[in-house]
This record gives C-alpha cells, sequence and structure tokens, in this order.
C-alpha cells in the first residue's frame, strides 16, 4: 500500500519480520554467526544488493519507568536488504542464486514456504514485509554496479596519472587511448 | 590457557557499519511522528539535510505497530543506518550538529537522554542497539565520500574519453590537463 516509500531514486528498503519456529533460536543464531562474510558470503551473489543485515530480534529493551516493559511471545528473523531495482527481480534473485542459504535460515521461521516454489516465496516475504516510513540515500542514481565500476576506474586513473607524468603530447594521447580503450 | 578469538561482530564489515535500534514510542506521538515521516519524504530537501553527514551511505526509519503473533501495545520504532567507521562518532556527530532532529524523532521516546552531550545518548543507544547476526556491504572498504568522488571521476572521465580519439595530441593535453584540475578534489 505505501511500497512507493521504501523507494528513493534506483534503491528499495526491505524490511521483513519472520516468526522464528520455537526452539529453533540457538541453532538459527549459530548458523548466522557461521555464514561466510563478504565476498565469499551467498549475499554477495546478489548483484543488486547494495547491503543487508540479518539478525534475530528476540528481546525488547526495558526503558525504566513509566515504560510498562513488553516482552515476546517468539523470537523473530529480521532481513533488511537496500538494493537496486524492483522487489520481485530480488526475491527471484535469492531463489536462483541463494535458494539453499535462503532456506537455511528462513527455514527456521513459522510458515515458510521455501524458496523451491517461486511464487509462494513471494508471497510470504510480502506478507512479513514491513514499508519504511522514511528512506535516505547518499547516492540514489547510482546502482551496485556503478559504484564498483566507478572505484576501479578511479583508481586506474590515478595510477595513469602517475605513469604518465613527463610525457609529451604524443605519447601521452596514445598511452590513454591503449589504457582506456574499453572506457569509451 | 587457551586464547579464544573475540566474537564476530554483526555489524561490521570492512570500513561500514550498521546500526540498529527498536524502540517504543509514545502512543499520543505515533501520528505525529508518521505525519512528520510523510513531510519529510515528499520535501526532498530532508535527504539533503540528513546526508549533510558525507559518511551516511543508507538510512531508514520504519514505525512497526506489531509484529507477527505478538499483540504489540506499543509502536515501535525501528531505526537501521549504514555508515563509515564507529557508531560512537556518527552520534557525536548527530549530537552537536542536529539536535533538534533527534528530538523530533526518538524526543518522545521513553526516557530519551536528549542531547547534547552526546554521552548519555550513546548509553541509550548502546543499550537498545539490535546486535549479533550477519552484516553484508557490496563494497565495504568504500567510505561514502571515496564512493562519491568515484562517481564524480567517472561522469568527467567519460566525456574525455569519447574525445580523446577526435582530438590531435596537443588538443587532448589540454583537455587532459584540464579534467585533472578538474577532478583534482575527487582523485
Amino acid at each position: 500500500m505505501a511500497d512507493y516509500r521504501n523507494r528513493v531514486g534506483g534503491v528499495y528498503a526491505l524490511t521483513v519480520f519472520t516468526p522464528i519456529l520455537p526452539g529453533h533460536e540457538d541453532e538459527l543464531r549459530d548458523h548466522l554467526a557461521a555464514l561466510p562474510l563478504g565476498e565469499e558470503g551467498p549475499l554477495a551473489r546478489l548483484d543488486q544488493l547494495h547491503v543487508s543485515r540479518i539478525q534475530i530480534f528476540d528481546e525488547l529493551v526495558d526503558q525504566g519507568p513509566p515504560h510498562r516493559r513488553e516482552t515476546l511471545e517468539r523470537a523473530h528473523l529480521l532481513f533488511t536488504s537496500t538494493i537496486d531495482g524492483e522487489l520481485d527481480p530480488y526475491l527471484d534473485a535469492i531463489c536462483e542464486r541463494i535458494g539453499d542459504e535462503a532456506d537455511g535460515w528462513w527455514g527456521h521461521c513459522a510458515g515458510y514456504p521455501g524458496t523451491a516454489d517461486r511464487a509462494a516465496f513471494r508471497r510470504y516475504i510480502r506478507a512479513h514485509k514491513i514499508d519504511t516510513n522514511l528512506l535516505a540515500v547518499a547516492n540514489p542514481g547510482a546502482t551496485v554496479r556503478d559504484v564498483r565500476e566507478s572505484l576501479a576506474l578511479r583508481e586506474r586513473v590515478v595510477d595513469f596519472a602517475a605513469e604518465v607524468q613527463g610525457l609529451d603530447a604524443t605519447a601521452l594521447r596514445e598511452r590513454f587511448l591503449t589504457a582506456f580503450a574499453d572506457v569509451r | 590457557m587457551s586464547a579464544t578469538a573475540p566474537a564476530r561482530p554483526g555489524n561490521e564489515i570492512g570500513r561500514m557499519t550498521g546500526l540498529t535500534l527498536f524502540t517504543p514510542v509514545r502512543r499520543a506521538w505515533r501520528p505525529f511522528l508518521r505525519l512528520g515521516f510523510f513531510v519529510a519524504w515528499h520535501a526532498k530537501v530532508f535527504n539533503r539535510h540528513i546526508l549533510q553527514f558525507n559518511f551516511i551511505k543508507f538510512v531508514r526509519w520504519t514505525i512497526v505497530r506489531d509484529l507477527p503473533g505478538e499483540g504489540l501495545s506499543y509502536s515501535y520504532m525501528l531505526f537501521e543506518s549504514n555508515f563509515d567507521g564507529p557508531w560512537q562518532h556518527y552520534i557525536d556527530a548527530f549530537a552537536y550538529v542536529i539536535p533538534k532532529d533527534i528530538r523530533l524523532t526518538w524526543g518522545r521516546g521513553i526516557n530519551f537522554p536528549y542531547p547534547p552531550p552526546s554521552e548519555p545518548l550513546k548509553a541509550w543507544i548502546a543499550r537498545n542497539s539490535m546486535e549479533g547476526g550477519t552484516y553484508y556491504c557490496a563494497y565495504p572498504q568504500a567510505s561514502t565520500r571515496m564512493v562519491r568522488s568515484a562517481l564524480e571521476v567517472r561522469k568527467r572521465f567519460g566525456a574525455l574519453a569519447r574525445e580523446a580519439e577526435r582530438l590531435t595530441p596537443e588538443e587532448f593535453k589540454a583537455a587532459y590537463e584540464r579534467f585533472l584540475v578538474d577532478a583534482q578534489a575527487h582523485l
């Protein structure tokens, strides 16, 4: 209903809370802690993913009087992602590229249908999604690919500038055309 | 006695830190908060205001009315921010530069420590921060400023690269030197 609020520019913010099956908390905690990080991790296989956090939410903090502390009936899995583009292609990418791993964490959650049934997976995530009220993005027009390519290019440009100091105009142009033949 | 490895933090990778808070909202304040977020969302100036801190990549606020199977009596605010460096530095900047914004957002929370100073706020955040789990960033070694500079370099460099072939060596050398001067701050 308020899906538009999850978006700024080309960036979409996904927030999902799913109830963890009773007795599965410790196993899920260990599973998350053992996931490889960075480029070795499953999330690195999702091309459109900027940042993501997956964590267990099992306690409401006592804020002191006059706050009446509430207790959770069960623990929940919080999955957040900041992605390029639309939600459904992202959910499809989860099914295609990290289906086993995603089943590894959401498989500990109540009612989870698995990634094998892609339509049911989409419905499950959408049913547990909470819309963002406010989102701010430093570079809303830049995709993950844009950022990675730009960082790599900047490095090449800096190296090139150091290498060509003192060259005459003809040699400089030739070196440039060779070094950056892929950029045009 | 064998040394044990420190626990792996679930909210740090490379230069990046993720901060997640889940705090109660007073019932009477919820409509104002929703309205404030609605106005801020539509007022594009907000994005510039919050992102004046050039160490924030992404930040979101989400009002959670309830969770599956819970029947919570309070609404809660889920705050997630992804930024460069440790969160203690981030909070110092917030507490002293935009204390009014912080008060408006969390000031109607329960027992919220109004900044400045920043130390009570840091203690409050440490109490309410959600820990553990796993954290991912596609470019964890690049600060927000590095990303912004790289995007700027790419934009300017593209024009030079496209023109290079049709320029004489002397024209190219002049264009290249202009590029270096223009992009100097981003290299």
